[in-house]
């Protein structure tokens, strides 16, 4: 072992490199000079990217790890710093992203001094991490960041926030590297109960109508195939919540669409119309579920989930099981009965063609002068083959992003699920192109949320990303503008919005952009985007008052479903 | 509504600085008060042990309990319901008080 000494910053460096780190998102400022005095050193083994705002580098960050199944990394100084990072922390901590943030500190004798650019991270993170610590000593640090990353990565994963004082940053101490994979407080894998993975085969060989509602669990514990391999060997249905989105390539036979609020109406029929609800690595949330106390009542519940207090949190289940669900799935197919359940399996037509009657083909074969969203999204997805990898801003553009994509790999759709981050996109996408270079990267994008954080334009610019952010530009918060027509008596209250030439902000920044007006222009615009590897914006102008369908109004059960203003299925 | 009973909580936990507001801070993110609190090592060498008192339903005692256990500095956390004979000891001393005032003597 390398007894040698170090400072505190060349420690941590050493430990991010040992742990697997090769990109920082960060941002340098007083109280973590030293770290990036150091970083100086080692920029062939370790790329930073500099944002424009810390905002830009934690939602980096969690792109770059939903992208890649490996933790993020942030590099933010003390204060304003740390607090900037705040609401993408929240984010990763809802979606159970892998984010470590590594953020300066005043040096420990000042502590709670006020000192300049001071501020209480520990205590503002705690309810929004999965663990937050203070490294106060130099040989603490090693230890602390790898533990870090072993938090982060493992369990149900989620950010972990380091608090980096700059006397443990320039402090000396031996380079002792061990790496984490145990904590004695803590389960990173859940030991499976047996006799509930019998049970669970028991329950669903006995279903005539099971149904599969599946989530971010199956991406993270890389568990595609053994799902794959129960729908096809029960003959089961499934759907699909947000974040779970591109598990099953989109046309699996057995994929009934996206669950909720704006999901398919077959996926809501089914689960309503289902014996035997299997939920893995989901967590029920309200935009799934409709009005709880309708959701599923006719079905028998089985939730796999790797953290115990999701079970029964808003579904009462009859069977949970604490599980990781690459392991749970493998257990159960490997026990199950082979069951032909075609006629179950394919009880959704009704659903589909009043789906593509309704709302599918008015949506994505637009006929009015203006261009619908669904229109560029579906067009997206035929130009680059199914295969691009798909973010998300927060609103209209992001369920129509979600609901007309198509995808044929896992890990290919990003999107702010449980806190609903605008201006999550246009940096997230930043993230997931670092992490994939070899891949089209596309952001569907509307023109509030791009404006929210539109300055890491600048990060595009200076890395040359061949990131391509598709604007849905209507000149309205759309999704809120919907609600307004819908439940607020059309009182359109601070959505209409004035936007500024994105000709010129692209032409400062030195990205190509193109803007499309008309129907004829749109398929030449997507081609031309995709024709090569550099950044580019796509300023769609689409029809301003559209709204997204189907749709299960707030409070109403997921199977009373609107198909437009008027119209409701039957 | 769930009938509301009080809750004995038990946590043990690693001896980390702070896990006193994450402890308190599941609470107060429910809204549940806290009656009591007593935080104290726990005969086990570096193992810290809180208890609270709390009133609230089961199912929201139950959460607590999972939401206490999924922090990693927490070892293991149980949840009691109060000891009915504890409540009716406070009823006598209530009664006996009320008596006292009464009777004046």
């Amino acid at each position: 072992m390398n007894q040698e000494q170090m400072t505190g910053s060349q420690i941590l460096l050493e430990t991010l490199i040992a742990e697997g780190v090769d990109t920082i998102f960060g941002y340098p400022g007083g109280s973590i000079m030293p770290v990036y005095d150091k970083l100086y050193d080692y920029q062939d083994q370790l790329r930073h990217i500099l944002v424009r705002h810390e905002q830009g580098a934690i939602h980096a960050a969690q792109g770059y790890a939903r992208t890649k199944g490996f933790p993020g990394t942030v590099i933010v100084t003390s204060g304003p710093g740390a607090t900037n990072v705040l609401t993408g922390v929240a984010d990763a901590m809802v979606d159970s992203t892998p984010v470590v943030v590594i953020a300066g500190q005043v040096s420990s004798a000042l502590l709670g001094t006020d000192a300049f650019q001071e501020t209480d991270l520990i205590g503002m993170t705690n309810p929004i991490t999965k663990s937050s610590y203070q490294i106060r000593k130099t040989e603490d640090i090693a230890w602390a960041v790898s533990r870090a990353y072993f938090i982060a990565s493992t369990g149900r994963p989620g950010p972990v926030v380091l608090d980096f004082t700059k006397d443990a940053q320039v402090g000396k101490a031996a380079f002792k590297y061990e790496k984490c994979n145990f904590i004695r407080s803590y389960i990173s894998k859940p030991v499976v109960d047996e006799s509930k993975i019998d049970e669970a085969v028991k329950m669903l060989d006995a279903s005539t109508r099971p149904f599969v509602v599946y989530g971010q669990g199956i991406l993270q514990s890389g568990a595609e195939k053994e799902l794959t391999d129960l729908l096809e060997k029960g003959d089961i249905p499934a759907g699909s919540t947000l974040l779970g989105l591109s598990a099953l390539p989109s046309d699996n036979p057995h994929f009934k669409g996206m669950l909720g609020m704006h999901g398919s109406i077959a996926s809501n029929v089914l689960s309503q119309q289902a014996d035997l609800i299997l939920a893995v690595g989901m967590r029920f949330d309200d935009r799934v579920t409709g009005k709880l106390d309708t959701y599923c009542k006719n079905a028998k519940v089985i939730h796999i989930d790797i953290d115990p207090s999701e079970l029964g949190k808003n579904v009462p289940v009859d069977l949970g099981i604490v599980a990781d669900a690459k392991d749970a799935l493998s257990r159960i197919v490997a026990k199950m009965a082979r069951k032909e359940r075609k006629a179950w399996l394919n009880s959704d037509q009704h659903c589909n063609e009043v789906e593509m009657q309704k709302v599918i083909i008015p949506e994505t074969q637009g006929t009015a002068d203006t261009i619908n969203p669904g229109e560029v999204v579906a067009t997206v997805a035929e130009v680059c083959g199914q295969d691009a990898i798909i973010l998300t801003d927060v609103g209209q553009n992001q369920m129509l992003g979600a609901r007309y994509s198509r995808f044929k790999r896992s890990r290919s759709f990003i999107s702010s699920g449980g806190l609903g981050t605008m201006g999550f996109g246009i940096p997230a996408t930043i993230g997931a192109k670092v992490a994939a270079l070899d891949r089209k990267v596309c952001l569907f994008v509307g023109d509030g949320g791009f404006q929210m954080t539109s300055q890491e334009l600048g990060t595009i610019m200076q890395e040359q990303l061949g990131v391509k952010l598709v604007l849905l530009n209507n000149n309205w918060l759309g999704n809120v503008r919907q609600w307004q027509e819908l439940f607020f008596k059309e009182r359109y209250s601070a959505t209409r919005m004035i936007n500024p030439d994105f000709e010129k902000i692209a032409q400062a920044y030195g990205i190509g952009r193109v803007l499309v007006e008309k129907r004829e222009d749109l398929r030449p615009a997507v081609e031309r985007m995709f024709a090569d590897d550099k950044p580019f914006i796509l300023d769609v102008h689409i029809t301003e008052a559209n709204m997204v369908f189907p749709m299960v109004p707030p409070g109403k059960a997921v199977s009373e479903i609107m198909l437009n203003s008027t119209e409701w299925y039957k | 509504m769930e009938k509301e009973k009080h809750y004995i909580i038990t946590t043990y936990t690693e001896n980390q600085v702070g896990l006193l507001s994450t402890v308190a801070g599941l609470f107060t993110r429910r809204s549940i008060n806290i009656d009591a609190l007593r935080v104290f090592p726990s005969g086990i060498p570096g193992v810290h042990k809180f208890v609270v008192k709390t009133t609230t339903s089961e199912a929201k005692a139950r959460a607590i309990v999972l939401n206490l256990e999924k922090k990693v500095d927490v070892i293991k956390s149980f949840c009691y319901v109060d000891n009915e004979d504890f409540n009716k000891e406070l009823k006598e001393v209530a009664d006996y008080i009320q008596e006292r005032e009464n009777n004046n003597n």
